[in-house]
């Protein structure tokens, strides 16, 4: 119960601490602003652009059907309304790009529909102009919801039946666009894309949550250089009860500022961060416990505040530029986008677009578990790594 | 029964050995005086008596504890009041006196109640609401001692508790300590000045570069340099001849036992008042003119000086 106590006694130290306190408030207010003046004519923007129709240039290198179920069911005909789908040979498409003519286009490569089918993912070329994040990420969500929900065994059994008088192909593509899951793929659907400013409001969120968790443990580090430290140490005071203490201390100041930011971003700017508000809620602690776990673990490595300092600085810095706060996840290879998930921010923004996006509280139970677990996880080792440190002295 | 036994305790920060095997031991109720110049090596043993940190070697006990084996199984029984404040500045007397009672696991109404006790004992019930950081230099030291106390300790340690304080604010921390002896907590206590020792404790080890150097009690203590008292003449300089002086002097008192200085001349002896008038009158004989006199009983600092050639505050 100590835990409490001492967790209690920081956040009335920061409450008490004018500087502390301002930047603990002040901060993300200001940020807020400064989103909000660099985003606000966006929101605006974005609106028209879910209204105006963009046009998608298209190279179609495949042999297969399923690029033509992509192109003339999904973008030409289920998003008529948002996009015109025209087609270009390869190096027409760069040039007209190039030369700002057309903002976006893929290329789908020749083997695109065996790919599918076997499983192998999808093979899908993005083109853009800079700056068009929110078309890109219309239409990278629909070309990634399409080769999600095309019901591979469906074809894979229609093919395998024998061939039927009129159906010389084997894939009959008047049926297959009726087929419900082609729905899914459009923008009115479930998903919807998310803008710039809900992007940077959640990546910069994270990014400052990140911050404050090293601001946190810098404190603690000095304090382990403060006479009031070792006074603790004299008490009944366990290493267990000492650490829990300052991640609750440290939870509750994130907690504070991520309610700060969201909220404030969602009153003030109306940035959406999604219907499922318990998705939210729960995520954010998740996030809250991985980074403090991170900090904490951080914390009980490293002994004199300036090298944390200098230390936590970069750390964030990479953190953020790798996690996605600094270039849009959306340029990242795929590979580098799972790896970033080891990152408490990277996981969290990932989790907060999805959520932007209507994910559903259940679809992010998995990275909700990942997050807490992960905390702990450091929570444990920073725990066994300050017990050690004092058996061995002890020894 | 020993209440605390320190037996050959060393300790090293890198080459420079600032304990070098110190021995002795506080019985139960009593209360022991560390006494020893800055940089001696007090707090360095008081922090190990506490498991602060451990010894390089040597062995502590308090009651039927091993300290460095057990020291929490220690701390319970004793409190520390360490030579710094510690204490969070911007929350107020109580708050911190019930935190820090809820380190030692104290709750509730029996909390409430050690506190009042504790405000009362270090005589700021009246402040007890404002903030630390608005008190004086003493008043923060009696809060400093009022979060060592709360949990009722056997054994209270506190290393130099009045260092930089008005003389007000001294007495009371010293008539404090003094009670809470008689009623039967068992002190250990640290500090430069002999004054404080010597009021407080029966017992005083002193303390120099890392050694036990003397220890026993204030007479016993007083022993070692013969048990002589300090007659001061001070004396008018432009009057007087000093080379006179001295020759008058040594006709009635050994040359070892005269000290003649600008405007004082004393004289050591066991019995200051058989020879205080043939003194004073040898004096004013050589045409000196004498302008106060006063009699020192020996005292630690005479002691300290006589064991190291030092003054206990150069
Ligand atoms: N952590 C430390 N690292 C290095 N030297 C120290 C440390 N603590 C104390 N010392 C040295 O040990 C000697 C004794 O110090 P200390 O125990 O604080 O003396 P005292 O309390 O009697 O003034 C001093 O010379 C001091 O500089
Ligand atoms: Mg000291």
């Amino acid at each position: 119960m100590k835990f409490l106590w001492l967790a209690l006694k920081d956040l009335i130290l920061v409450a008490r601490d004018k500087k502390a306190f301002l930047t603990l408030i002040m901060m993300p207010l200001l940020l807020i602003a400064i989103l909000g003046s660099a985003f606000g004519n966006m929101m605006k923007e974005d609106e028209e652009v879910s209204i105006k129709k963009f046009t998608l240039g298209v190279v179609n290198l495949d042999q297969g059907q399923l690029s033509k179920v992509l192109t003339e069911e999904v973008f030409s005909k289920n998003l008529s309304k948002q996009i015109a789908v025209k087609y270009y040979q390869e190096n027409e498409l760069n040039k007209k790009i190039q030369d700002h003519e057309l903002e976006i286009g893929i290329v789908i490569d020749k083997d695109f529909s065996q790919s599918l089918m076997s499983g192998k993912g999808t093979k899908v070329q993005l083109i853009t102009v800079p700056d068009t994040v929110i078309k890109a990420t219309i239409v990278q969500n629909v070309i990634e919801q399409f080769s999600r929900s095309v019901p591979i065994e469906a074809f894979v059994s229609q093919m395998s039946q024998p061939v039927q008088a009129g159906n010389p192909g084997g894939i009959d593509i008047e049926s297959y666009g009726k087929k419900p899951l082609i729905n899914e793929t459009t923008i009115d659907a479930k998903t919807k894309p998310v803008s710039s400013f809900q992007y940077y409001a959640a990546a910069m969120g994270v990014m400052f949550l990140l911050m404050t968790v090293v601001q946190g443990v810098s404190t603690m580090i000095l304090e382990k250089e403060q006479d009031v430290f070792n006074r603790l140490l004299l008490t009944n005071l366990t290493y267990a009860n000492y650490l829990l203490g300052k991640m609750l201390g440290l939870m509750v100041i994130c907690l504070t500022q991520a309610f700060i930011i969201i909220v404030g971003t969602n009153l003030l700017f109306g940035v959406d961060w999604g219907p499922s508000v318990s998705g939210i809620i729960v995520m954010t602690f998740a996030f809250v416990v991985n980074a403090s776990g991170l900090g904490v673990l951080a914390g009980s490595f490293i002994k004199t505040e300036k090298s944390f300092s200098v230390a936590g600085m970069f750390g964030t810095q990479i953190m953020a530029a790798l996690g996605g706060s600094m270039v849009p996840l959306y340029v990242f290879p795929d590979w580098a986008i799972y790896v970033t998930k080891f990152f408490p921010n990277g996981l969290a923004l990932q989790t907060y677009l999805d959520l932007m996006s209507g994910a559903a509280f259940s679809k992010i139970l998995p990275s909700i578990g990942a997050s807490v677990g992960l905390g702990l996880f450091f929570f444990a080792i920073g725990l066994m790594r300050l017990s050690l440190e004092r058996r061995g002295k002890y020894a | 029964m020993n209440m605390l036994t320190v037996q050959d305790l060393r300790k090293s920060f890198g080459n420079m050995e600032a304990v070098k095997g110190v021995n002795f031991s506080v019985e139960k109720g009593e209360s022991y005086g560390l006494l020893g110049p800055n940089g001696a090596g007090k707090s360095t043993t008081i922090n190990m008596i506490t498991g602060l940190f451990p010894p390089t070697s040597g062995e502590i006990q308090i009651k039927d504890i091993n300290v460095i084996k057990n020291p929490k199984q220690a701390q319970k029984w004793i409190g520390v009041v360490p030579q710094e404040i510690a204490l969070y500045q911007s929350m107020s007397a109580r708050e911190n006196l019930k935190f820090w009672g809820r380190m030692y696991d104290l709750s509730g109404s029996e909390l409430e109640k050690s506190v009042d006790q504790v405000l009362e004992i270090i005589g700021l019930t009246e402040r007890a609401k404002d903030k630390v950081e608005t008190f004086s230099g003493g008043m923060k030291r009696r809060v400093n001692i009022g979060a060592a106390i709360l949990h009722k300790p056997e054994l209270l340690i506190m290393d130099e508790p009045t260092v930089g304080i008005d003389p007000q604010s001294r007495n009371h921390i010293l008539e404090t300590v003094k009670r809470l002896n008689g009623e039967g907590m068992t002190i250990i206590y640290t500090s430069h000045y002999m004054e404080e020792v010597e009021y407080l404790c029966e017992r005083i080890g002193i303390v120099d570069h890392g050694q036990l150097i003397a220890s026993g009690t204030l007479s016993e203590l007083r022993e070692t340099i013969g048990d002589h008292s300090k007659i001061i003449l001070s004396i008018d300089k432009d009057s007087s001849n000093l080379d006179g002086l001295a020759q008058s002097l040594t006709s009635l008192f050994s040359e070892k036992d005269i000290q003649i200085q600008d405007h004082q001349v004393m004289v050591f002896h066991k019995e200051p008042q058989l020879i205080l008038t043939d003194f004073i009158q040898s004096v004013a004989k050589s045409g000196t003119k004498i302008t106060s006199v006063d009699i020192v009983e020996p005292n630690l600092e005479s002691v300290f000086l006589h064991l190291t050639g030092r003054k206990l505050r150069d």
